[in-house]
């Protein structure tokens, strides 16, 4: 109840705060957040943790792109066939990396080793992505309204749209979560070895986390680079994987908004406190190694309960 | 027979822990396996489990090929087993980890149509709260199902263990050691649990070195020593034989 009033406020914010910076903040957070929700389902729930969900996150930037360019569709018709692909993608290399029982440290490296394979193909591909130059984005997403379809213009249009996107994907979570699905996710996190002797096939469902993560991935890739209106391969760079790792870590893995505040936070300082790059950085670390230490259930294990599954 | 083991092998290495073993389970029986520790009880149990992949031999379920299935689907057939060592999720509580394992019995009763239910979490675990409590009152761990299992008595954790192997309603139940580490009172629960089990259809194979509960529990006994079996037969004569009383003690009295 508490938290559908907090998700409703959020409808209200554009009524009240009309600084277009700050809402912009917003948006990032929003789209950002749905990144780092869907990273948590694979990480926070199933245990996983996944290097690839940055490679996810550009990839579907630029299959959006290219489809809606090279085959001449909507910008929704592009992000379906931007999700197709990564679930394709991501069915092949989580295959590869459940079907060797890869844990831990080695399922970090190999989906990393993955993820930087395709930022690498993405860079020199020239003819089709543009290499390291990127592309540059002219066309916004149209949306339906009742007076008819209106392109996604100014910061309050984007402003529902990513907050109705992260709402839809924190519901699929939720539900997948709070089900028998998310108590065999939960049965994997902690003890792979009984889950399967109890007759839960570990390699479905770690596979089945791992796609419905990173299809959440494509639509955040999707919604962000036509926010943005500018896609490179940094995208899928070690650094944004390790961003998505910080911003669950920061937020809470232990609930499944928790996540959003990590994003929040990650995208709100820079502009709180100006700090040269190199600095900046060396912040960050320091926030995250304090989050470890002193939160390890993170922001939302403030005020959420320990975890209950069911 | 239930259950038919051919020539099963098992090396690690040139270590040999289950060498040409040979036996079947009936149906409806209580098959007990004796040994001292480092026999090969445990690695027998989890090749059967499909935990362990045989070196050589094979595994018969109801006239069905079963060696080198994963355990998942050994377990789906009907096959459960626990373990000697409590296995748990440490921080779930007690009612938590049934339900986890009611994942086979959700599966059976709802098949495919599980994943309507994904958007209507509270329709399927009305059916299912009715056979928790029974489960968990059976293995007297109601007084404790709230909670987390990292707090549970050694005792209350290998029942925990039963619970879970129950809640999978399994055919053949394989329980290694079930009665290691738990007091008279606790273990004249378990025995209790396991004789109403039996009454109830489910076929049971026993690990224990606990000669007195396994003996007085068992319908038929196999010993094992250094991975083959020495003996087989009704327990009590199982266990007069002069192979197994040297197996477990060095050499019969004088």
């Amino acid at each position: 109840m508490r938290t559908s009033l907090a998700w409703l406020s959020l409808f209200l914010v554009p009524f009240v705060l009309h600084n277009d910076v700050a809402l912009a903040i917003l948006v990032f957070t929003f789209i950002l957040g749905i990144l780092a929700v869907s990273f948590n389902l694979i990480f926070g729930y199933t245990g996983q943790l996944s290097m690839f969900h940055a490679a996810a996150f550009g990839i579907a930037a630029y299959a959006t792109d290219l489809s809606m360019s090279r085959l001449d569709v909507s910008f929704w018709v592009g992000a379906i066939i931007a999700i197709i692909v990564v679930i394709a993608l991501s069915l092949v290399v989580g295959t590869i990396c459940f079907r060797f029982r890869l844990r831990e440290f080695y399922f970090a490296i190999v989906t990393l080793a993955f993820s930087e394979m395709t930022r690498l193909v993405i860079l020199n591909w020239n003819s089709f992505t543009n290499g390291s130059l990127g592309i540059n984005l002219t066309t916004t997403p149209t949306i339906w309204l009742p007076g008819g379809v209106v392109p996604v213009a100014g910061t309050r249009m984007w402003y529902y749209l990513s907050l109705v996107s992260l709402l839809s994907v924190v519901f699929v979570c939720t539900r997948v979560v709070q089900s028998w699905m998310g108590r065999c996710l939960a049965a994997i996190r902690l003890n792979d070895e009984l889950a399967e002797t109890l007759g839960i096939n570990v390699f479905l469902y770690k596979l089945i986390s791992f796609l419905i993560g990173n299809a959440g991935a494509a639509i955040a890739g999707a919604l962000y680079a036509f926010y943005l209106g500018y896609i490179e391969p940094a995208y899928l760079s070690i650094e944004q994987s390790l961003a998505i790792v910080a911003m669950a870590l920061l937020g809470g893995r232990e609930t499944v908004a928790g996540p959003v505040i990590g994003a929040f936070i990650l995208t709100a300082l820079p502009h709180v406190i100006s700090l040269s790059a190199e600095l900046r950085v060396l912040l960050y670390g320091a926030i995250l190694i304090c989050t470890i230490l002193l939160l390890p259930r993170g922001i939302s294990g403030l005020i959420a309960r320990p975890r209950y599954v069911s | 027979m239930f259950l038919e083991v051919t020539g099963l092998t098992k090396r690690f290495g040139g270590l040999v822990a289950v060498s040409k073993l040979s036996f079947g389970i009936v149906r409806h029986e209580i098959l007990g396996i004796f040994g001292p520790n480092g026999s090969g009880k445990t690695t027998l149990l989890n090749l059967i489990a499909g935990i362990t992949v045989p070196s050589e031999g094979r595994l018969m379920w109801k006239q069905q090929l079963i060696n080198g299935k994963p355990p998942h689907e050994i377990a789906a057939l009907g096959i459960v087993k626990t373990f000697q060592n409590p296995q748990l999720f440490a921080e779930l509580s007690v009612t938590e980890h049934v339900l986890i394992a009611a994942h086979l019995k959700l599966k059976r009763e709802f098949g495919l149509r599980r994943i309507a239910t994904l958007m209507r979490p509270a329709h399927h675990e009305a059916s299912l709260d009715d056979r928790v409590e029974r489960v968990l009152a059976l293995c007297r761990l109601d007084g404790v199902c709230d909670q987390p299992a990292a707090s549970l008595s050694y005792g209350n954790e290998k029942m925990l263990g039963v619970a879970m192997a129950l809640m999978c309603d399994p055919e053949l139940l394989l329980l290694d050691e079930p009665a290691t580490g738990l007091d008279h009172e606790e273990t004249l629960n378990l025995v209790d649990v396991l004789r109403d089990l039996r009454n109830h259809g489910t076929t049971l194979c026993i690990i224990d070195h606990k000669v007195g509960f396994l003996g007085s529990l068992a319908d038929r006994a196999i010993a094992v020593h250094h991975g083959s079996k020495i003996a087989e037969g009704p327990p009590a004569s199982v266990l007069n034989e002069s192979a197994v009383i040297e197996a477990y003690l060095g050499h019969r009295h004088a």
